[in-house]
């Protein structure tokens, strides 16, 4: 489904959101990411409209001053730490003693949406952080799919993260235990994907890099 | 950039402690996640060794109920 690159990409993504204090992953880091490949079509068509790595972070960090993406926080193993436990010791003797497919499943029984919300956590440290990149992916995916190929790369990526940008997302992905799960990494109610005001804050036309990105991949289907 | 950003946060942790509520809370909040796991793993373990739902209760400090309602659901593989 997602080539090499594209995988890459989410990799690196991922280390962005974490080198900023961000204890989620979001549409935004997936721009930082894509620059962070310089190999990338993604990164050639950003570069192309003047946004750089440098200029990408600085503009994250002006969001988070506005508050439209959270300030950096600390991490579960930090907030452990401070309190004494040290997370990773914790998940390897769990690990050990009941073996990772059942701690997965104690992790996905723990998390779930109960009914009448009894002892229910939005997250936990032993899972990774919450991602809110499905509607980006889904968005290539489709794209990918219109235009006839098994395989989503750095282009479609991009292509998902713009149309993702400039559509709101469904409304189960607002309802109370999405809401609680956003609020508990310190996102504000109503985000929804701070990629378009990130690229908006660049100095790019969302239009315009949608219209750009579907004549690229266009061009190399001929 | 990574380790900056990363010292950066381990500094303001350790400068604020948990006398800030800010961050106290969100510790508390990252505990209580590792305890939910950590109960529902002891919880599954105990049911497959033939525990019974009352023998569970008693060691957690709760009523049957209680721990009834919240594990005895068709999702976590105790029981059909």
């Amino acid at each position: 489904m997602l080539d090499e690159q594209t995988r890459r990409i989410l990799e690196l993504a991922r280390d962005e959101a974490e080198a900023f204090g961000h204890r989620y992953l979001g549409p935004e880091h997936v721009v930082l990411g894509m620059l962070r490949d310089p190999t990338g079509g993604a990164a050639r068509l950003l570069r192309a409209r003047g946004v750089d790595l440098d200029a990408a972070r600085a503009a994250l960090r002006r969001l988070a001053e506005q508050g439209i993406v959270p300030a950096p926080r600390p991490s579960d193993a930090e907030l452990l730490g401070m309190l004494g436990i040290d997370l990773e010791t914790v998940r390897r003797n769990a690990e050990q003693a009941f073996g990772a497919v059942a701690l997965g499943r104690a992790i996905r029984e723990a998390t779930r949406a109960r009914r009448g919300g009894v002892g229910r956590v939005p997250r936990t440290p032993l899972r990774g952080p919450p991602v809110f990149t499905v509607q980006a992916l889904y968005h290539a995916g489709e794209h990918a799919k219109a235009k006839g190929r098994g395989q989503v790369n750095a282009e479609l990526l991009l292509l998902g993260v713009v149309t993702d940008a400039r559509s709101p997302w469904p409304r189960c992905m607002s309802n109370r235990w999405n809401r609680q799960l956003r609020t508990s990494v310190g996102l504000p109610a109503g985000y929804q994907g701070a990629a378009g005001p990130l690229l908006v804050a660049l100095g790019v036309d969302l239009d315009e890099l949608g219209d750009a990105v579907a004549l690229e991949l266009a061009g190399a289907e001929r | 950039m990574r380790e900056a950003a990363s010292s950066e946060v381990t500094r303001v942790a350790a400068a604020t402690s948990s006398q800030d509520p800010e961050v106290g809370l969100a510790a508390v909040a990252a505990l209580r996640g590792l305890v939910e796991v950590l109960e529902a793993v002891q919880v599954e373990h105990a049911r497959a060794n033939g525990w019974s739902w009352q023998a569970i209760a008693a060691r957690l400090g709760v009523t049957k109920q209680a721990v009834h309602q919240k594990y005895a659901g068709r999702r976590f593989g105790f029981r059909r």
